[in-house]
This record gives C-alpha cells, structure tokens and sequence, in this order.
C-alpha cells in the first residue's frame, strides 16, 4: 500500500495496442526474419517516423497512432495510462525512396540506387530496396538506364507529377466509395449531418486527395502537385499565428479605457487564486436552493408569532 | 420490509410500494414526505411517502408515530410492523436511491445536485400517488433547502394539493412522522443486507454511522480504497470526504471536463506540434 502514490515516471510503454492485418503479424517462421519496426526519415515532415518492414522487408507498412487527450486502456487486469491506437497499414515504399531519389536528383546524373538511397541518421532506408514493389515501381519518378547488368536511374520531376496525379485519382475515387465528405464546409466528421450532403463537386474530391497525398511529400513537392493538377491556389486567409497568451508577469499592458489603475507604480495583475480540487468540485455543484453557509451565522430574523 | 427488488440491482434507483388501501381511492387523503440517509457518505438514500384519509389522522396518531430519530431500531421496526398492519388505512411508497445512482447524478457532465435529486425523488412519489389514484388532498413535506421555495415549487407541480413544507415536520405531522419511520427502516435494511458488487472477500462491516465526520467511516473508506478504481459502489463518490481520500489516495484521474491549469496552453502545444505542414483535415477529423 505504500508505493500507492510512486508514480512511475511518464516512460514509454512496453506495450502497444496495435490493430494490425493478421497477414502482417501471423507469418510462418522461415529464414527471412519476423516483421521489425523501424525508424524512418518521414518524406512529409523530413523527421523520424514509425514503419513496419514485413518478414523479408517484402513489404513496408505505416504505423499511426490515434491519440486523443483523456483516454487509457483496460487490458485484461491491467490498465494502461496511455489510450493509443496503432494502426498499421500498407504504404508504397517509393513515397520513402523519393526524397533521397529526389535529392540526387539535382546533381542531373544516372546514378545506381543503392547509392542514392543512403541516410547516416537513419541507415535502415536501404531495407526499403528490398521491398518488391520498389525496384519495380522506379520507373515512375525516375528514368531508367541500363548499362550492362547494372541499372541507373535519374529523378524525374515529371514523371513523378504524373505518377502523383494518378495516385490522386485514384485516392478521389477510394473516397467516392467510402463516402468520406470532403466538401468545403466540412468540419468535422463526428457531427451528425442531418442532410445528406449536397454533392461534391470534383474539384472538392481532387483537392481533398491532394491533401491526403501530401501527407507523404515535401511541402515543395505538393505545391507542384497543385499546379499539376489544375487547382487553383485557394484564396483563403493565411492561417493567423496562434494568439499568444499575454504572459501575467508581463508588466502593466496598454489599457484601452481606464488608465488610472495603472498609475500605482506596484501594479501587477494577481495571478488567478488556484483552488484545490475539492473546491474545483465544489464550485462545479449546483447550488441553488441552498443556503449559503453565512445564512448559519447571521442572526436569526425574529418569526412572527401567529 | 421486502428489499429483495432493490438488492437485485442496487446500482440503480428502485421504487417500493405497499398495496394502495381502497379507502385512499375514495376519500380525501393527505401525505407524508420524508427522507432518510441524506448525510451519509455510504448506502442509499431513501424517500419515503405514507398516505392515509384525512378522517385516519386521529388513527395514525393512535399508533404513536414519532420523528424516526428519537427512535431505536427496535422501536422503528415494530412501528413499521404497526404501519403495515394498518394497511387498510395506510398506504406506503419509498424510492431507494442507490449510492451509485447519487454519485453519477452529481458528477455527471451536467451537474444535478443533492437538493434537486431530493425534490425529484419526492415529485416522482407524490405523482406515484396520485398516479395509484390516491384522492390527494394535502401533503406534508419536511424542507430541503429554503422552506417557502420549495412549497412553491411543490404547489404549482400539483395544483389542487395544499402543500405544506415545514421545518422538522417529521415531529410535527404523524403522517411525516409515519413516512419518516419507513424510510429509515429501508435505509437500514438496505445498508445492513448490502450486498457488495465488488469482489472484496469477507467485508468488514464496521463502518462506524457512515456519517462523514465519523473516523470509523474515514478509515472504512482508507482501507477500501483501490488506487486505481476508487472505492466500491458502496460509496458515494461526490462527497467531499470521499473526493479528499481519492486526490490525496489514489491514482490521479484527468477528465475531459476537468477545468486544469494550464490545459489551453497544453492544447496550443499539441496543435504546433503538428509541424510546418498542417496535417490533413482527415487525419484530424478521425482522431477527435
């Protein structure tokens, strides 16, 4: 009972809940190895992310996490503090190889793969190589030389462009068949929608994928993509910075209508008085219809007598 | 007294109710509210109506009910047994709250407090009443929260009913009184044949009054008290003592109506966290 209030630090959980293919997990032992997480540099945001290489490194999956603030799990007699959920899903390799094809491919030159794809910071990219699809599929951003039994390839900003306005497509018409909305208005999923909602137009669907396809390229990348595929800029305000929060330390502020409080040479703002949690909770009750405890202490009114 | 229906179930709130006497159907009758357990930290809270004809009164005084507090146990439990034997007369009906249903209204998102609880425990007996088809005429209620507040609130819910809320009423009116007594006899036979949703083992069932101020009570509470769950349903979570056990005991909670320090700043975090690139309007739809 005394180590109720030791609290282990917020360390990383030895356990995931993880939702998974059973054809990723369930693989029969053979020599090519069990499927291994590992770090990648994420093609979006240039920073380390998650992915799963599949027995062999045949295949490549994503992993993402659902997380949302007030959520732990019960796990049999356990509870774990943290409500995550891994998802681990199927992802193309050469949206991963493409930065590195990408990078080289400034320098204009054939060069073989193995070369290019290099990464001190995270060495494991050369496994992408193995994947099946990879060697296959380089066709699309590159063009291909073959000298010999050696390959070269060269990054092709066309091609790749081309090969992304397809993925596109094919990205709008997974969201026709699963009725995601995607329309202007959208906020949010989770309301429910009364109507029906009015039928989004192409343009909708086309920049909706757009913006799910350039969660897997640079910024640069997908400002090309936009062009490519005849979207217009959105004239839309720039998103405003988030408001800072004027910090209480901070001296008097400008006031906007009484100036004479800030005459007194000692004034600072009182920081808001904390409360306990048992006078969180209390001030939280409904208290109407009770007396306030004063009414205990104030001297009894005289009852008239009938 | 039968608790077999609320012991099924004694998560929930369970109404209880002698047959109507056919005499109530006919004559002008007049009611008696009280309640019984409003304080404790443990077990139910039980309201309680007793009805009889106007004409009965002089019967019911006859019986020599008093205010259930100047009572024993003993005494209580023969005067109920007098009450049930005068049946022709006499009708009764009590609503047992559970602890759990007590907890959950008050800390639900929208808060219900123990004064509106209470009035519509009473609301939903006096109904009942005339529901069964009890001639009611006056009714008799011993105050929760301001007296003349209440009468109104009362009055206008039943109009065609004269209403009268009196400080400790339960001493002034026998049919209060005669409400009170049956309240107080469920409330103990509820609490005494509790039966613990918890596996707990052997329960020690020496938990003092089960008033918060009592130190048995305290340390009933420390020593069943789980880090991680809190206490058994036995407990009524929205009491302050309960609460200052739990912050100070147990494993710290955070819910999303949790009013923190600090929790806008935590949000703004999150959201510039997400990177230069904002993330795609799907991928944050799906997680909120």
């Amino acid at each position: 009972m005394s180590t109720k209030k030791k609290r282990s630090p917020h360390t990383e959980n030895s356990r995931w809940v993880v939702i998974a293919a059973d054809s990723i997990v369930d693989v029969p032992k053979t020599d090519h190895g069990e499927p291994t997480f590992v770090r990648l540099r994420n093609p979006a945001t240039g920073n380390a992310s998650l992915y799963l290489f599949g027995s062999g490194d045949t295949d490549l999956y994503e992993v993402k996490a659902f997380t949302e603030d007030y959520h732990s799990w019960f796990i049999g007699q356990t509870v774990q503090r943290d409500g995550r959920l891994l998802y681990i899903t199927p992802m193309d390799p050469l949206y991963l190889l493409l930065p590195y094809l990408q990078k080289s491919g400034a320098e204009g030159k054939f060069q073989p793969v193995e070369q290019v794809v290099k990464d001190e910071e995270f060495p494991g990219c050369t496994r992408l190589l193995s994947c099946t699809r990879s060697l296959k599929s380089l066709h699309h951003v590159a063009e291909e030389k073959e000298v010999g039994s050696l390959k070269f390839h060269r990054f092709s900003q066309e091609k790749t462009l081309d090969w992304l306005k397809k993925k596109v497509e094919r990205t709008v018409g997974a969201l026709r068949r699963s009725s995601i909305s995607v329309g202007g208005g959208v906020k949010s999923s989770t309301y429910i929608r009364v109507k029906q909602e009015e039928q989004a137009s192409d343009e909708d669907h086309l920049r909706y994928a757009h913006g799910l396809i350039s969660e897997y390229i640079s910024e640069d990348l997908s400002k090309d993509l936009l062009k490519h595929l005849h979207l217009p800029e959105l004239s839309s305000p720039k998103q405003e910075p988030p408001a800072k929060k004027r910090k209480l330390s901070d001296g008097p502020v400008e006031a906007k209508d009484d100036y004479t409080k800030f005459n007194s040479s000692d004034f600072s703002r009182k920081p808001p008085k904390k409360m306990s949690a048992a006078q969180k909770s209390l001030a939280k009750v409904d208290k109407s219809g009770m007396k306030s405890m004063a009414a205990f202490f104030s001297p009894k009114v005289k009852q008239e007598k009938k | 007294m039968d608790l077999s229906q609320f012991e099924e179930d004694n998560t929930v709130s369970c109404r209880l109710s002698s047959p109507i006497p056919d005499i109530c159907k006919t004559e002008d009758c007049c009611l008696g509210i009280d309640e019984a357990g409003r304080g404790p930290v443990l077990g139910p809270m039980v309201y309680g109506i007793c009805f009889c004809p106007v004409s009965k009164k002089e019967d019911l005084k006859g019986l020599k009910v008093a205010d259930s507090k100047t009572l024993t146990e003993e005494q209580r439990e023969s005067l109920f047994k007098k009450l049930d034997e005068a049946k022709s007369f006499v009708g009764w009906t009590l609503q047992v709250l559970s602890p759990n249903t007590i907890s959950t209204s008050m800390l639900q998102r929208t808060k219900y407090n123990l004064n509106a609880l209470s009035h519509d425990a009473a609301i939903g007996l006096v109904q009942y009443a005339l529901d069964s088809g009890v001639q009611l005429k006056e009714v008799f209620v011993d105050t929760v929260g301001p007296a003349e507040k209440y009468q109104d609130k009362l009055s206008q819910r039943f109009p065609g009913v004269e209403v009268t809320v009196r400080p400790k009423a339960d001493s002034l009116f026998p049919i209060v009184s005669a409400a009170s007594i049956c309240a107080k006899v469920a409330r103990d036979h509820a609490v005494k044949g509790w039966k613990f949703l918890e596996d707990l083992g052997e329960v020690d069932s020496d938990y003092g009054s089960g008033y918060p101020g009592d130190p048995k009570t305290k340390s009933w509470l420390l020593k069943y008290l789980d880090p991680v769950f809190g206490f058994p349903q036995f407990v009524r979570f929205s009491w302050s003592t309960a609460q200052t056990l739990l912050d100070s005991n147990a494993l710290p909670v955070h819910w999303d109506d949790d009013e923190e320090d600090g929790e806008e700043e935590h949000q703004l975090q999150n959201i510039s966290s997400y990177g230069a690139q904002a993330e795609h309007q799907l991928f944050i739809n799906d997680t909120h």
